[in-house]
């Protein structure tokens, strides 16, 4: 104990005197405030002994050096982490199904151009070697002129439809910033999990990993991540036959 | 070729970019089904004569429909190809356990499809 949290001081025992003298002396207000003041020093004290148990408690919790960090991470930045990841999903869907529409209307074009081309070079090639009658040329030029009108638009379309491709891959840019920020976020929860372990005490291996049940769906595997995976479609084939397919 | 085609797949990018590749092959006659469970009722209905399946979705797994259609006596030998990203060994091993006709593996071209169909169709009119 402090000295100054000692009972015995010249001060108390003038402090017991005086109360005793105003006892005897039947002063009762005088021994109230004497009493009052008594506790009041030992109230003091409890507050003194509180105030010091929860800055241990503070310097404690302080010593793990990561309390606001883990709190954040739980509280905003999973979270946070969990809407960006959902965000990455739209756009990256959102350009899939932009290029996708833009091949689909692409497609038929092509087609009917290359149909067209196909049955006309034909037909013109007749016509030069003047194997042909005139009704058949007056319905092969009428064919030619829709042709190149319909060959104007069509490739107007085409154009359209390649920039709408083109922008479609702006998902690329921010898809790649916003993984890069998970990915750091992850990091640090890593690293504040391995600090969490070894607190407890627990011998960290992290050489170890659990291995996963190899016949539940496990979606695309990485490379240089997964085990036990085929590097691609020819090892694949190479395995199927080795079973006999 | 008139053939009835189901494409199985939860995410509907992919069952476009399938579908529009199969168009080029030359099917038209192609139906759509988003898991194992939304597909083998129609299935069941009859008709198809090819199955194009995922492996991983939500509800029904492709694997699981796999087993479903070679359990069913109506079903038995309707072909199958599995495209898909799963490529451990063992799950290509358990698929051709299953019965699979075909495995591809995401990503992949328009070749290896093309490829993958053409032998099993030989390998059936054979």
């Amino acid at each position: 104990m402090l000295d100054d949290n000692q009972l015995i001081t010249d001060d108390n025992v003038a402090r017991a005197k005086d109360l005793l003298a105003c006892l005897e002396r039947g002063d009762e207000q005088g021994a109230r405030e004497v009493l009052d003041e008594l506790s009041r020093i030992r109230e003091t004290e409890l507050y003194k002994e509180m105030g010091k148990l929860t800055r241990e408690l503070h310097d404690a919790i302080s010593t793990f050096g990561m309390d606001h960090e883990i709190v954040n991470l739980a509280k905003d930045e999973i979270p946070d982490a969990r809407s960006r990841l959902r965000y990455v999903i739209e756009l990256t869907d959102d350009a899939a199904n932009k290029t996708l529409t833009a091949v689909e209307s692409s497609i038929p074009l092509c087609d009917n151009l290359s149909k067209d081309s196909t049955d006309l070079n034909e037909k013109w090639k007749r016509f030069i070697k003047r194997d042909m009658d005139v009704n058949e040329f007056r319905e092969l030029s009428a064919r030619i002129d829709k042709f190149l009108e319909d060959n104007s638009a069509g490739v107007t379309t085409l154009r359209t439809n390649l920039s709408d491709i083109l922008l479609a891959q702006d998902f690329q840019d921010l898809t790649s910033q916003i993984i890069k920020r998970v990915i750091d976020l992850v990091q640090n929860v890593e690293s504040n999990l391995v600090n969490l372990v070894k607190l407890t005490g627990a011998k960290v291996d992290l050489g170890e990993v659990q291995k996963g049940d190899g016949i539940k769906a496990t979606g695309p595997a990485v490379p240089g991540v997964d085990q036990g995976v085929v590097s691609g479609q020819d090892e694949v084939d190479e395995l199927l036959s080795s079973l006999g397919f | 070729m008139n053939m009835k085609i189901l494409v199985v797949d939860d995410f509907s990018t992919m069952r476009r970019i399938i579908k529009n590749l199969l168009n080029d092959l030359g099917f038209a006659n192609i139906s759509e089904a988003d898991d194992g469970n939304t597909a083998l009722p129609v299935l069941q209905k009859g008709g198809f004569d090819f199955l194009v399946t995922d492996w991983n979705m939500p509800g029904m797994t492709g694997i699981e429909l796999l087993k479903a259609v070679r359990a069913d006596d109506k079903l038995n030998t309707l072909p199958v190809l599995m495209v898909t990203a799963e490529q451990k060994r063992e799950q290509i091993v358990e698929a051709a356990e299953a019965g699979v006709n075909g495995y591809i593996v995401k990503p992949f071209t328009a070749q290896t499809l093309k490829e993958k169909i053409d032998k099993i169709f030989e390998r059936i009119d054979a």
